[in-house]
């Protein structure tokens, strides 16, 4: 096991990283930047680096910094938390060379899972149900019919050099694909001097709903169950929930058994997170995430696992310590992102908290750096905590989620609080009837001005 | 994973602060098994670490964070701070001289000290011309980003 464990990130989840640490003996390196020598995270820690400037680029992301404070303060590995260079297979490699162990995937997997092309080849090639498409450009009429008759309609042919919305033509049914192929073709030739375009299935109204894993690099690899994070607004997360309410037990047990085969095929390590969208009972995969996830907590919250905890130990070379027949799912949880944010406009709110009063009681965690006098930095984002709620199914769940939001008192800056507790009054969230779109769609006539 | 291996002897530190203190001396380092110890005081009166046992080898010191860095109220406004995380030398090499002294006349540009990260060495620049007033940093003494290393007036 690791003697000292440097952590490479900031706010809530270093903290939660310090927690599980403490919890195993192992001392702690915070590191941070000028502006979050303040930080909880900072005073929590055994030791503590400050290693740049409050810019991320010069301090979170400062390499050669974090290798540097490693070397000061001895530290054997690093745990890199989400984001910042949680997902970068350089940074893997690097800490590898100066005998540190990187807490995470091997450098390859992170690198295969970050480019999205290569990302769904190899889920394809493991037995992950990918979006069909027609696997390459489509040249004339008659050959998209035939590919679009394959994957069924609708159809939405897009451009191979697109992005941003641009080239991109729907198709409902088969008369519309001639209309469809030509304009997007346009589109695209006028756009991007490249007027190649390929055909994918098109999901309308798709759920968003991730699997977990837990491997341990030895084609040992189990699954956590699954989180539904269809509650987004600009593809950035709010509302998670632990299990979907769109699955039943034997879809549950169907997609975990998939992507825990392809975890032990692959030789994944450490945790993991599969993404898919799913509609009419299918399942199309989106991504892979090679990390913690800022949602992890709810799959903690209904398994009794801390996956920090196994994260560290598979890290330090020990085999998995649970066996798949052994995960029981307990009830159901919900965590709600409490983001400095104006809850209608979501316009960032930095400043001075100058209360802070997080819920209590049973199954209630406020994982959150926050605190009363706490200045939110304007450089990083806007998460300052995570509210999770637990209970032994989802209508108990929702009374508790409200009764906490009641007791939830951030002063001085504007905080999403405000619009959980009006989403909990939607009967489509209380019925869990809800998909990717529905919360834009219902920001939508007070969302602008 | 590479570990040092060994526990951290406090009875030996503590041996030699006591010796320290009746000695009146400032510094004692002593090589037991391959193992480095130092235990030293600082004259100096401003902030610098009063337990630093800088050598790679040596134990960690047992309190608990590092000094925050340049937000500490108090820094000198003559200060030099430092622009990196690492290990920061005096002297070009070990056993040279070093390169600057208090009292010595800089000008700017001149290199203070050497910071070492990532097993780069990175010549530290003065930031303006003027007198060396006080050095904050040991030899061979990890250092923070923005902490203070030489005062020039």
């Amino acid at each position: 096991m690791f003697d000292k464990i440097l952590i490479a990130n900031r706010g809530e989840i270093a903290l939660r990283i310090e927690r599980a640490c403490k919890e195993l003996g192992i001392s702690t390196v915070a590191i941070h930047s000028t502006a979050d020598a303040h930080a909880m995270h900072v005073r929590l820690a055994d030791e503590s680096v400050c290693i740049g400037p409050p810019q991320a680029k010069d301090s979170y992301l400062n390499i050669p910094a974090i290798v540097a404070a490693c070397e000061i303060t001895g530290a054997d590995a690093v745990h890199p938390g989400y984001g910042f260079l949680a997902e970068n297979a350089r940074f893997a490699e690097i800490l590898e060379e100066h005998g540190i162990t990187f807490i995470g995937p091997t450098a390859e997997h992170v690198r295969t899972m970050g480019d999205k092309i290569k990302a769904k080849e190899t889920a394809k090639a493991l037995g992950i149900p990918v979006v069909p498409g027609s696997d390459g450009p489509v040249d004339d009429l008659e050959n998209a019919k035939v590919v679009a008759e394959e994957i069924g309609y609708p159809i939405m042919v897009k451009a191979s050099a697109g992005g941003g919305g641009r080239g991109m033509k729907l198709a409902h049914f088969d008369y519309e694909l001639e209309a469809a192929l030509s304009t997007a073709r346009t589109e695209a030739g006028a756009a991007f001097g490249d007027d190649t375009v390929y055909l994918e299935k098109y999901l309308g109204k798709p759920r968003h709903i991730e699997v977990q894993v837990l491997a341990d690099g030895n084609g040992n690899a189990i699954h956590l169950g699954e989180r539904d994070c269809s509650i987004q607004r600009r593809h950035q997360k709010l509302w998670e929930e632990a299990p979907s309410p769109a699955l039943n037990e034997s879809e549950r047990v169907r997609i975990g058994e998939i992507v825990a085969k392809a975890m032990r095929e692959l030789k994944y390590r450490g945790v993991g997170t599969v993404e898919f969208l799913y509609e009419n009972n299918e399942f199309y995969f989106i991504e892979m995430n090679t990390r913690l996830q800022v949602e992890h907590t709810v799959t903690e919250m209904v398994t009794g696992l801390d996956l920090v905890i196994e994260q560290i130990r598979i890290a330090s070379g020990a085999p998995l310590s649970i066996r798949q027949e052994d995960i029981r799912f307990n009830g159901h949880a919900i965590e709600c992102r409490i983001n400095a944010e104006n809850p209608l406009t979501f316009r960032p709110s930095p400043g001075t908290i100058t209360h802070f009063h997080p819920p209590g009681g049973l199954g209630v965690r406020v994982d959150s750096g926050a605190y009363a006098g706490y200045t939110i930095p304007p450089y990083y984002d806007s998460l300052i905590g995570k509210l999770i709620v637990h209970a032994r199914n989802r209508n108990e769940c929702l009374m508790r989620l409200k009764r906490a939001l009641g007791e939830f008192v951030v002063d001085g800056i504007e905080t999403t609080i405000p619009l959980f507790s009006s989403l909990i009054q939607e009967p489509d969230i209380v019925d869990g009837h809800y998909d990717i779109h529905w919360l834009e769609d219902h920001l939508a006539p007070n969302g602008d001005r | 994973m590479s570990k040092d291996g060994g526990s951290l002897d406090t009875d030996l530190i503590r041996e030699l602060a006591t010796l320290l203190d009746e000695t009146s001396l400032t510094e004692i380092e002593i090589e037991l098994e391959g193992r480095r110890f130092r235990v030293a005081r600082t004259v100096n009166v401003t902030a610098a670490p009063v337990a630093a046992a800088p050598a790679p080898a040596a134990p960690e010191p047992a309190e608990p964070a590092r000094r925050p860095a340049s937000e500490e109220s108090g820094v000198h406004p003559g200060a030099v701070t430092s622009p990196m995380v690492g290990t920061a030398y005096r002297s070009p090499e070990p056993g040279a001289a070093a390169f600057v002294e208090v009292g010595s006349t800089v000008s700017s540009g001149q290199t203070l000290l050497i910071i070492e990260a990532m097993k780069t060495m990175n010549q530290i620049p003065s930031t303006k011309s003027g007198k060396v007033t006080a050095i904050l940093v040991e030899d061979g003494q990890p250092v923070e980003y923005g902490e203070p290393l030489v005062v020039i007036e």
